[in-house]
């Protein structure tokens, strides 16, 4: 028996924890924990991370090619051959280029695969010649991404964890990490708060898990933390408390910022959020004259409202001068493992992987140059459009490690809307919701079954290792493509026998991640922090001297209050918003197989204050039915005074968005996922 | 003095990373974590009482006192009477349905053999659970008390002393 120990990077959100999976002949037996390497975890790991090889192991794994038999959504399919499904699926789309041309086909990359996988994903889309191209992390970070790149030029954390715990502040705005990123929640910022005497504000509709180290704990209305940060700007400004120096050094535009924000006193945001305008100002004061991590997440990003919440927030950041410097954090906070892997090999529409614009013809004319082949020039659908758009003008969708039809808002409508799709192709480990409206599934390799890179919160890039056998015929998502492009004619652009090689090949492709070769980080298990330029050379701190914009100022924003898309009225008198559970992850593809996980954390409910409860008569335990102009689920209640008045909350791993509402941001393209008007009703049993 | 695991209930965020490791461990988990309704959770193990007694009501010494101190359990000598779990004042050893033989915390002996922490104490990510001499965990939080009081003192900010549990 050949036990072997086989460094990985967990496969859930984003901290980046490594350990060690203990492989006997293909499988893995347990795991050990990692406490030797200068790891971000320390050997630390929480529920998932501990049971995270359970789903691998699951019966339910696609073990071989699946081509539809019954009804799309039925989830009827016979299995065939990768020969077969591979010339089907090229066939198809010699056929579709032909009758509807390139652009009629889209491609989803995804947060679950690795770096080199999402890299081919971007290669295959552009060399079929489509650029509709997008990853479901569309409603994960990218109101907050935009937005700091606006202001800052860079989206990505600026300071790696060790930062928070030297910070004299801690904000979580929106942020659950306790449950979401347990180790990072215990590894830093309880360090921050127990052991450094740094103290924490929660701001949040919700009493988080960690709420209980807050010395101040702000409960507005979802989708209204936009008029906060409105307010804590005008007061920062207003009471002068902004950095003098770093505003009129680095950044420009501030003239502007302090007039689009001269009206939002706290007790306007008081009347629109319902938070107190004293708490207010006690808050921005804080942030104002102490060193500040500040920490948002899906409570920010996942809004309609919410590019303008996070320029507000940058802006905040800015004049304060909360960056550049030790003991300050900000940035985006993936959910996945891989959201960077997706994010920083440009799968996005209007995205080349060099980090520029498909439009931009001397960047096009470089890349083209290097894979040898042309590059369409105009800027596709991002996901939501897509998804308008079937039935239309897109007929086709390749879809990698994405279950759309449940995590896109209102998934009722995408699931009708997928059963309009001339052909789609799913490549999964597991039958997912979206994967029964498929023509043909094909059985991906799972994470530990296969080597490849992944990318942290904190920008650090590191190895996992192949420990396990794949199931059946399942292979790896890389390994796919290849054989796909091949069969396509275009193998002579996709000659990659092992992830090593298209590693090398992102190393002279994107610049960023120039230094992270196979070899610097195969010696180097503790990764390195993009952007790396050299082996060895990675960057810790961002922006010490200037920002990633034209003239390396900050480039403040002026920032207007814009409305949640829809609110509470007298059919539908409550805010409805998500949450994440510590126990399961995304829509539970995976957590679900886990059983460890799925004992512990078994169903979905619905939080309701108790003020609430009574008005409704509903009771802990009762079944309610939780409705909105989009449909309605069945659920347990839960009473409880963690949620405040007026506000009811849903684990999102579950059935929410069949109530969420896809109306998105004209620039972002982000949805309203987390703050949509509903009612509650008791059911009789 | 034996070891035993401790807990810092300050820092427990109520993940259940060590029922999960000590399921993954041990097929079923032998440590519970308890939640109130004010966010305030336990995580509680076999204490492995200095005066046990599962231990001395156990008819066939298939419970017994290792090198550490912890009371491990030989699967063999089990008759599934029971007696140690009536005899437990916290309700700690469980009756294995499958096997008709008791299981209870033996504080990973396999894992301590090879220098290993038990597996809830090196998962837990916020480091509530720590594993040590009884003395040596007490003295360290004193040492915190006192370092923290001394460190205020000679700011001058008596007032703002505070106890770390």
């Amino acid at each position: 028996m050949a036990e072997k120990l086989v460094p990985v990077v967990c496969p859930w959100c984003s901290v980046g924890c490594r350990f060690y999976a203990v492989s006997v002949n293909g499988y893995i037996r347990k795991i050990e924990f990692d406490y030797d390497h200068p790891t971000v975890n320390r050997g630390k790991l929480c529920p998932k991370g501990v049971a995270s090889y359970q789903f691998i192991n699951s019966s339910k794994r696609l073990k071989k090619p699946l081509k539809r038999v019954g009804e799309r959504g039925e989830g009827k399919f016979e299995e065939i051959s990768w020969d077969e499904a591979y010339r089907i699926i090229a066939e198809k789309i010699k056929e579709i280029k032909e009758t509807y041309g390139p652009e009629a086909i889209a491609f989803l990359g995804s947060e679950k695969i690795t770096l080199e996988e999402n890299y081919l994903v971007h290669k295959l889309s552009k060399a079929i010649g489509t650029n509709h191209l997008d990853f479901p992390g569309r409603y994960c970070q990218y109101s907050n991404a935009p937005a700091r790149t606006k202001v800052f030029g860079s989206a990505p954390a600026t300071n790696p964890f060790e930062d928070v715990a030297k910070a004299e502040l801690i904000v979580i705005w929106g942020h659950n990490p306790a449950e979401t990123a347990p180790v990072f929640f215990g590894q830093y910022i309880e360090k921050a708060v127990l052991d450094n005497g740094a103290e924490m504000v929660v701001i949040d509709p919700r009493a988080t898990r960690g709420h209980k180290y807050a010395s101040i704990h702000l409960k507005p209305y979802p989708g209204t933390d936009l008029a906060i940060a409105l307010a804590m700007l005008n007061v920062v400004i207003s009471e002068e408390l902004y950095d003098r120096e770093f505003v009129q050094e680095r950044t420009v535009g501030f003239e502007e910022l302090k007039e689009s924000v001269k009206d939002y006193t706290p007790e306007w945001a008081e009347k629109i959020s319902g938070v107190p305008a004293e708490d207010i100002r006690k808050v921005a004061r804080l942030i104002a004259t102490k060193r500040t991590a500040l920490l948002v997440n899906e409570g920010l990003n996942q809004h309609v409202n919410g590019f303008e919440f996070a320029l507000a927030l940058a802006n905040l950041i800015a004049i304060t001068g909360n960056i550049g410097k030790e003991g300050v954090w900000s940035g985006v906070f993936p959910g996945a493992q891989c959201g960077f892997c997706a994010a920083m090999s440009g799968i996005a529409p209007n995205k080349l992987p060099t980090g520029k614009l498909v439009t931009d013809e001397a960047a096009r004319a470089e890349l083209e140059r290097l894979w040898g082949f042309k590059i369409p020039d105009w800027v596709g659908l991002d996901l939501t459009s897509m998804i308008r758009e079937i039935g239309n003008t897109i007929k086709m969708m390749y879809i990698v490690g994405g279950n759309i039809a449940k995590s896109a808002p209102n998934s009722k409508w995408v699931q009708e809307q997928l059963k309009k799709l001339d052909f789609l192709v799913v490549q999964d480990i597991f039958l997912t919701e979206t994967a029964k409206y498929a023509d043909i599934v094909l059985p991906a390799a799972a994470w530990f079954e296969k080597t490849g890179t992944a990318i942290s919160a904190e920008r650090r890039v590191q190895r996992t290792y192949k420990a396990a056998e794949a199931p059946g015929e399942a292979k790896p998502d890389w390994l796919i493509l290849v054989e796909l492009a091949k069969e396509l004619g275009l193998g002579e652009y996709f000659k990659y026998e092992h992830p090593d090689e298209i590693l090398r090949e992102i190393n002279s492709v994107i610049p960023v991640f120039k230094g992270a070769t196979p070899e610097y980080l195969a010696e180097h298990p503790e990764g390195c922090f993009f952007p790396c330029t050299e082996p060895g050379e990675g960057t810790k701190i961002l922006f010490k001297k200037g920002f990633k914009t034209a003239d390396g100022k900050a480039h403040l924003q002026p920032v207007k209050w814009r409305e949640p898309p829809e609110m509470p009225d007298e059919e539908y008198p409550l805010w409805l918003t998500n949450f994440r559970q510590v126990g399961h992850w995304h829509t539970g593809t995976m957590s679900f197989e886990s059983p460890s996980l799925k004992k512990r954390w078994p169903e979905e409910y619905v939080m309701i204050n108790p003020k609430d409860a009574e008005k409704y008569g509903i009771k802990s335990g009762d079944l309610v039915k939780v409705e909105t102009k989009r449909g309605s689920v069945l659920v347990r209640a839960e009473v409880t005074e963690h949620v405040r008045e007026g506000v009811i909350a849903m684990p999102w791993h579950w059935n929410v968005n069949v109530l969420t509402l896809e109306e998105t941001h004209e620039i972002t393209k982000m949805a309203e996922l987390k703050a949509v008007a509903a009612r509650v009703s008791k059911v009789e049993e | 003095m034996s070891k035993k695991i401790f807990l810092d209930y300050k820092r427990c965020i109520g993940c259940k990373a060590c029922e999960v490791a000590c399921e993954m461990a041990h097929g079923e988990a032998r440590i519970r974590v308890f939640e109130f309704p004010d966010l305030f959770t336990v995580p509680f193990n076999c204490r492995h009482c200095e005066k046990a007694p599962c231990l001395n009501v156990c008819p066939t010494g298939a419970l017994f006192r290792d090198k550490d101190g912890a009371v491990a359990f030989d699967p063999l000598k089990c008759i599934g009477c029971l007696m140690c779990a009536v005899a437990c004042p916290f309700g700690v050893p469980k009756l294995d349905e499958e096997n008709k033989i008791m299981d209870k915390c033996d504080l990973c002996a396999d894992r301590r053999a090879e220098g290993l922490l038990p597996a809830c104490v090196s998962a837990c990510p916020t480091e509530a659970l720590k594993f040590g001499d009884v003395n040596e965990i007490l003295w360290n939080r004193e040492g915190k008390v006192v370092a923290n009081l001394k460190s205020s003192a000679e700011k001058g900010e008596g007032e703002k002393a505070y106890v770390i549990l």
